[in-house]
């Protein structure tokens, strides 16, 4: 069972896991793409305040699309056909996992980073959609493209393992995939307009409050009140949480808006279309004002805050943010609707 | 976000370079790499006194024998009751109950190597009630 490497796979670090690992397998198919390009074409940005889901007593603020939903989204596209399967038995899972090594099919794997020795102390947390790519296998490792690592990394088997069949919230009961089928080319400017399509959808026209534009204004009241519901600790934990959520690895940085931008303006060098490069530098302002927004909170939890610097201050903040966002998609909408 | 507002600051990630989308001088988007940002660090280290805070009073209750030495194991390695269960393949009550220090001194020893397998201890650390390090601190 010793499946030598496949040293023809090419990692590449990306800013996040699941549309690096969908850039590097489509990459890998012959099919050149850029992380921030299957990001926008797999409509991974999103915005979502669930209060009544809990992250270790803290409210759900979420910045992109649910886990797996770029790659639910790439396997849709015409022409691509992705093989997947979740298991229940821990060995088959892993004999399934070498005997397409052995085929030479790097394998795309969901994990728990939890139980990723590789990953450092302070990230170990029970995150269970990671994804990553298995390419080889050396001994009793594993050849693994973590695609927020700058190179390649090795993994006990035993260890991934357990990141397979972690527990708990998005468990990924061994989920592997990969790709069977690509299409020579892509046809892009109808996969650049479908996703942003998608992605305004869902940023303006959700019927619930606390989705998309709607819920970025939802959260701005509800951190105004914190202190007062919450006392000031547990509102500082609060804080904390959404710019943690907004700025963890694997965002790219304010929220993913700035991959979302990246992906715009390829988009714009792609069609040559100036309207979407002016769209990207209005998404570039909104990224911006989420930072402002991230600093600032970042000196309250430190009990540094400058003078003005409340949370009704903040709360402001973030309704620009909303302001900024609805316009660019409003913006992006209307592209949409001028185009074929 | 520009190039230069990169910061320079080891951070959490032990030196883990991450990249991210910035601006360079031309108003193009390049990925970058970096250390983190210093005020993600900020709410970073703010989450983990948070979690140090939780495993400290846990060690406290362990050493009163207000509960038993599972409950040191289970906060340190951020999991609850449910979760425990889960990994476990026991009823969450079952768990509960075990965190009893009368219940837990009185385990058979196949449930005792369920949570040692689990926390990546021996069965004996467990029954000699020693806390050890949480698994990602395992080198």
């Amino acid at each position: 069972m010793d499946a030598s490497p496949l040293t023809d796979f090419s990692h590449r670090q990306s800013a996040h896991c699941e549309s690096g690992v969908a850039a590097n397998l489509l990459n890998h198919k012959g099919i050149p793409i850029s992380e921030a390009m299957a990001f926008g074409i797999g409509a991974g940005l999103f915005f979502g305040y669930l209060p009544f889901i809990r992250i270790n007593g803290l409210p759900l603020v979420t910045y992109r699309a649910a886990a797996g939903h770029i790659l639910k989204q790439i396997a849709k596209i015409p022409g691509i056909n992705m093989y997947q399967k979740k298991f229940r038995d821990q060995n088959q899972a892993m004999a399934e996992l070498d005997a397409a090594l052995e085929a030479s099919i790097p394998v795309g794997l969901q994990t728990g980073v939890f139980w990723l020795p590789y990953f450092p102390r302070a990230l170990r947390f029970h995150f269970n959609a990671h994804n990553l790519v298995v390419y080889g296998k050396q001994g009793d490792d594993y050849l693994i493209s973590d695609p927020v690592f700058p190179e390649p990394v090795l993994c006990p088997a035993a260890d991934l393992v357990r990141a397979r069949f972690a527990s708990g919230a998005l468990a990924p009961r061994g989920k592997m995939y990969y790709l069977t089928k690509a299409p020579e080319v892509l046809d892009r400017r109808v996969l650049i307009i479908l996703g942003i399509k998608s992605v305004c959808r869902m940023m303006l026209g959700s019927p619930f409050p606390l989705i998309g534009v709607r819920g970025i204004r939802f959260l701005a009241g509800r951190l105004a009140q914190w202190p007062s519901r919450l006392g000031r600790e547990r509102a500082g934990l609060h804080l904390g949480h959404v710019v943690r959520m907004q700025e963890e690895i694997g965002t790219g940085g304010g929220g993913f808006r700035f991959m979302y931008a990246a992906f715009l303006q390829e988009s714009a060098e792609e069609l040559q279309d100036q309207y979407l490069r002016d769209c990207a530098s209005s998404l570039t302002a909104a990224g911006d004002s989420w930072r402002e927004f991230a600093a600032r909170a970042a000196r309250v939890c430190k009990d540094r805050a400058r003078p003005g610097e409340t949370y009704a201050a903040m709360a402001e903040q973030i309704r620009e943010c909303a302001a900024l966002e609805e316009n660019v998609f409003r913006k992006l909408e209307h592209w949409v609707k001028r185009c074929p | 976000m520009e190039i230069t507002e990169q910061p320079a600051d080891d951070g959490i990630t032990e030196g883990l370079k991450i990249v991210s989308y910035s601006l360079n001088s031309k108003g193009e988007y390049e990925l970058v790499p970096g250390l983190g940002w210093q005020p993600v660090n900020v709410v970073n280290h703010q989450a983990w006194q948070e979690i140090e805070k939780k495993i400290a009073s846990s060690r406290e209750q362990v050493t009163a024998g207000r509960v038993s030495c599972l409950h040191y194991y289970m906060t340190a390695n951020q999991m609850d009751i449910g979760l425990l269960a889960r990994y476990t393949g026991q009823s969450r009550w079952l768990v509960r109950l075990h965190l009893v220090p009368f219940v837990f001194s009185r385990l058979r020893p196949d449930t005792l190597k369920k949570y040692a397998d689990l926390f990546q201890v021996l069965p004996d650390d467990l029954v000699r009630g020693e806390l050890k390090t949480p698994i990602y601190q395992h080198s």
